[in-house]
């Protein structure tokens, strides 16, 4: 079953001068992009800065609107949400933390949206604190965390209110090379962890089989690393210059690199 | 497209729409509309406002007035008094900046806060405080000419003599303008201090290093290095104090009598004691352009000095080591405290000081009703006015300044602009929409100057301006009790946006946009994310806009009736009028006035996030 479709996705440049936006002059970021996943897949998005990774997560979550082509979410279109029905999650490359909020009140926030009750919440963020291994963090200020503390808690916040998505916007592209191997191993670890918790839960919702529901939690995952995409996810899409070069499982990337940019950029 | 995506996109366009409706809006009906009274006042004949007239206009009625010799001496006044004070004040501010800007030492904090104090006093606490000054130091003197140590030491035909000589009394006649010279760097003396200060202390101890390591004498460091460096900040600073100068009312109104008078207090004596319309229109209008050409001015000394600017400030700041250097720190700490201590605590004195005993009897008599007049306004009066001015004050200021940082953040906002959609399904609008955007951004570069054009203007002209064209319906405001509180607003707002602008611009995107995607809708996001963000700024805008108008006194002279006598009026009216009783409830209000403001003051510095000074 097809979960995320995109269809000829292009997206103009609107951080443009006065001057070119009276001339009529725009840039493509995106240009007619078609990507389309699976309930359960780990994509990533591969490539070098500034080739539109960033717009498209964007664009997914609606925080910037299209030019052109349609966005499905699980047979919907999504042209008509606003960004705060569309239940996705999204973590930030800055990680986005409110800074006048504790570590608690950070991760409660998604849940306070949903009208959650006050035990609920509690029950939940303890769970997420456990999660990431920041169990008596909750009432710390976000400007005592040290940058990995930082990560983990803008993980659980968009892990805590059961996201029907999850976007990983460079989640380590802030951390130091160390840290960042250190991390990733944890991250994945986290990540496989609360899918099937979340899962879990789902399970009660809807009447799915086991095995489908526990693979249930897509997620993507954007990166210039190629090692931390093949490490990650099972479908890797490669960008450059605002078009997608390929897009097919680690083992075909790998062995089959659709052309010269690919592998250059894959260090083939 | 769905009905509740039309309406959500019309929401997009209209609640940036309302909310910039509401300054511009402020700024046309009580900011343009009555300077354009002004200009006209003042080019035209007052009575032959008809087309005729308009085509009969000529400059000549317009410089006419310039011939009086009375007005030129005036203007030439205003000009040679503000440059004096302003070499007074650099002279007397930049050692105290060198060592601010170099030695870090304990209570340094509060040194610097209590040189500040003097700045954001009122004009009328200023003034009453210099006044007694005077006589303070006659009575001192008296004093101890009397005693028997002098009497010893001189003995009696020498102090006769003294006393005969008119030594005193030559210092009487001459204090007005003496005075003013004192009051002018007393309230201007941390304007130099701390823009020049904080700029000092962020030349990098690396740059002199270098400099001496290239065989730089320590005194060629001085003048070739660091003296070029902080000149931006020199002029800037100075003309700073020159427009504050070259604008002085209540000063130069209380400490200057008759015989002297500014640009601004002719305005008010022309305007509100000889009626005589045009040529307070044609003087107001000449302030006007002077002061927004010496603005722009400072403006562009202001850039210059930002782009010297270096993030890392205090690292330069050493602790004083050499006996040399703690001398330095320990005069330069006595004569702050002497300069900018001493006027306060004078009047507090004064206020507390009856028959030669301490006694609250002036505070008591503010809240009695002596006298049976029914022209006379009590203080209590005064004081309940001024307490609900500075409220309504608040309250507006906060709206109206609000409103304008949030236009000036959406319009510098390429990405989210008013929500500019484009996308393809609404293709017959997007060539409008093209044309608004590129507007946009165009006019969100003119909005932060537009917004700060009231603090260029006097309030004397304001007031002036809004008397003469917001007095017939549907706008009559000359008997209305929103007067007052609506020019204060007008002052106090730009502030406001200074406050809460940098706060706003301070929030990246991506916090919004977390929240946005956790499933905030966007007002919550507002509710969430931006108002207690901003909450500390418009906390320090909303101190700022009450004390701003607990204290104004130009506009509220110029425009309040007697039943809105305010605190600063009645300060006025006191100690204008003879009699103990009447000075000394002069200086108690002006002390508790001077209290109220300190209080204000004292609470904006401690909650301010950053070592940030400067204006």
């Amino acid at each position: 079953m097809n979960e995320l479709v995109i269809k000829n996705l292009c997206v103009k440049d609107r951080e443009l001068s006065a001057d070119a936006a009276y001339k009529g002059e725009f840039e493509y970021i995106l240009k007619d992009i078609n990507i389309s996943i699976n309930r359960g897949d780990s994509l990533s998005i591969l490539g070098p800065s500034g080739c539109g990774k960033t717009t498209l997560l964007r664009t997914i979550a609606g925080l910037q609107n299209p030019y052109s082509g349609e966005i499905f979410f699980r047979q919907k279109n999504m042209a008509d949400v606003p960004t705060h029905k569309r239940n996705f999650g999204m973590m930030f490359q800055d990680f986005a933390l409110f800074p006048h909020k504790n570590v608690f009140q950070n991760i409660s926030f998604g849940l306070e949206m949903k009208k959650l009750s006050k035990k609920e919440i509690a029950l939940r963020v303890q769970e997420m604190l456990e999660l990431v291994n920041l169990e008596q963090y909750g009432k710390r200020d976000i400007r005592e965390l040290s940058g990995g503390e930082r990560q983990r808690v803008a993980l659980a916040r968009t892990l805590a209110p059961s996201p029907d998505l999850i976007m990983l916007d460079e989640p380590l592209g802030a951390l130091d090379k160390q840290l960042r191997e250190r991390l990733l191993d944890d991250l994945r670890f986290i990540l496989n962890r609360s899918i099937s918790k979340i899962a879990k839960t789902e399970k009660i919702k809807s009447n799915l089989n086991q095995i489908e529901v526990n693979n249930a939690i897509t997620t993507i995952w954007v990166t210039h690393d190629h090692n931390e995409a093949f490490a990650v996810s099972d479908i890797v899409c490669v960008m450059s210059s605002g078009k997608v070069e390929q897009i097919d499982s680690t083992e075909n990337l790998r062995n089959r690199p659709a052309n010269r940019v690919v592998a250059d950029f894959l260090g083939l | 497209m769905s009905l509740k995506n039309i309406i959500l996109e019309r929401d997009k366009y209209l609640i940036p729409l309302i909310v910039g409706f509401i300054p511009f809006l402020f700024l046309m009906l009580f900011y343009f509309y009555p300077l354009a009274g002004i200009f006209i006042r003042s080019f035209f004949d007052q009575n032959n406002f008809t087309l005729q007239g308009i085509l009969s206009f000529n400059l000549l009625n317009f410089l006419k007035i310039f011939k009086s010799s009375r007005i030129l001496s005036i203007i030439w006044f205003t000009f040679w008094q503000a440059s004096l004070s302003t070499i007074l004040t650099l002279i007397v501010a930049l050692p105290c900046s060198y060592v601010m800007g170099t030695f870090e030492f304990k209570g340094k904090k509060l040194i610097m806060t209590l040189a500040t104090l003097p700045f954001v006093l009122p004009t009328i606490v200023v003034a009453a405080s210099f006044q007694i000054i005077p006589s303070l130091i006659q009575d001192m003197a008296l004093l101890l000419l009397n005693s028997q140590v002098v009497n010893l030491l001189l003995g009696d035909i020498l102090k006769n003599s003294l006393l005969d000589n008119q030594f005193l009394n030559v210092f009487k006649n001459e204090y007005p303008i003496v005075m003013i010279f004192f009051a002018h760097v007393f309230y201007n003396f941390s304007v130099v201090l701390r823009i020049t200060s904080s700029f000092w202390s962020s030349f990098s101890k690396d740059m002199k290093e270098a400099a001496s390591i290239l065989g730089a004498s320590s005194f060629q460091i001085f003048f070739k290095v660091t003296l070029p460096l902080l000149r931006p900040a020199i002029f800037a600073s100075a003309m700073l104090v020159f427009i504050f100068c070259f604008s002085s009312f209540g000063v130069v109104l209380i400490l200057g009598g008759p015989s002297f008078s500014t640009i601004e207090v002719e305005i008010y004596r022309q305007a509100a004691h000889l009626f005589n319309l045009p040529v307070a229109s044609t003087l107001s209008l000449s302030q006007i352009l002077f002061t927004f050409g010496m603005m722009l001015l400072y403006t562009r000394m202001q850039k210059k000095i930002a782009m010297f600017t270096p993030e890392s400030e205090k690292f330069s700041l050493k602790k004083p080591c050499s006996a040399i250097e703690k001398l330095l720190v320990s005069l330069s700490i006595l004569f702050i405290l002497l300069l900018c201590g001493l006027p306060m605590v004078a009047l507090l004195l004064k206020s507390i000081y009856y028959k030669g005993t301490l006694s609250l009897i002036f505070y008591r008599e503010l809240f009695l009703n002596s006298s049976g007049s029914i022209f006379y306004v009590s203080p209590v009066v005064a004081i309940s006015n001024s307490l609900i001015f500075a409220s309504i004050t608040l309250i507006m200021a906060l709206i109206v300044g609000g409103c304008a940082a949030i236009l000036i953040k959406q319009c510098s906002y390429k990405d989210q602009n008013l929500g500019i959609n484009i996308n393809s399904r609404i293709n017959r609008k997007l060539t409008i929409k093209k044309y608004i955007s590129s507007l946009q951004i165009l006019f969100g570069k003119m909005l932060e100057p537009i917004f700060m054009l009231p603090l260029s203007t006097s309030a004397v002209t304001l007031g002036f301006g809004m008397i003469i064209t917001l007095d017939k319906p549907p706008l009559n405001l000359r008997t209305s009790l929103f007067l007052i509180p609506i020019i204060h607003t007008l002052v106090a707002f730009p502030f406001v946006v200074r406050a809460v602008l940098p706060a706003l611009k301070s929030i990246p995107l991506s916090l919004k946009e977390a929240a946005s995607i956790m499933g905030a809708s966007p007002f919550r996001v507002w509710l969430h994310i931006e108002l207690p963000i901003i909450a500390r700024a418009l906390s320090i805008g909303a101190v700022f806009a009450f004390t701003v108008s607990l204290g104004e006194f130009g506009a509220a002279l110029f425009a309040a009736r007697p039943e809105f006598t305010t605190m600063p009026i009645t300060i006025y009216k006191l100690l204008g009028q003879p009699g103990i009783m009447n000075y000394g409830q002069a200086m108690a209000m002006s002390s508790i006035l001077m209290l109220v403001t300190s209080i204000g003051f004292i609470f904006i510095e401690s909650i301010r996030q950053f070592g940030h000074e400067g204006f």
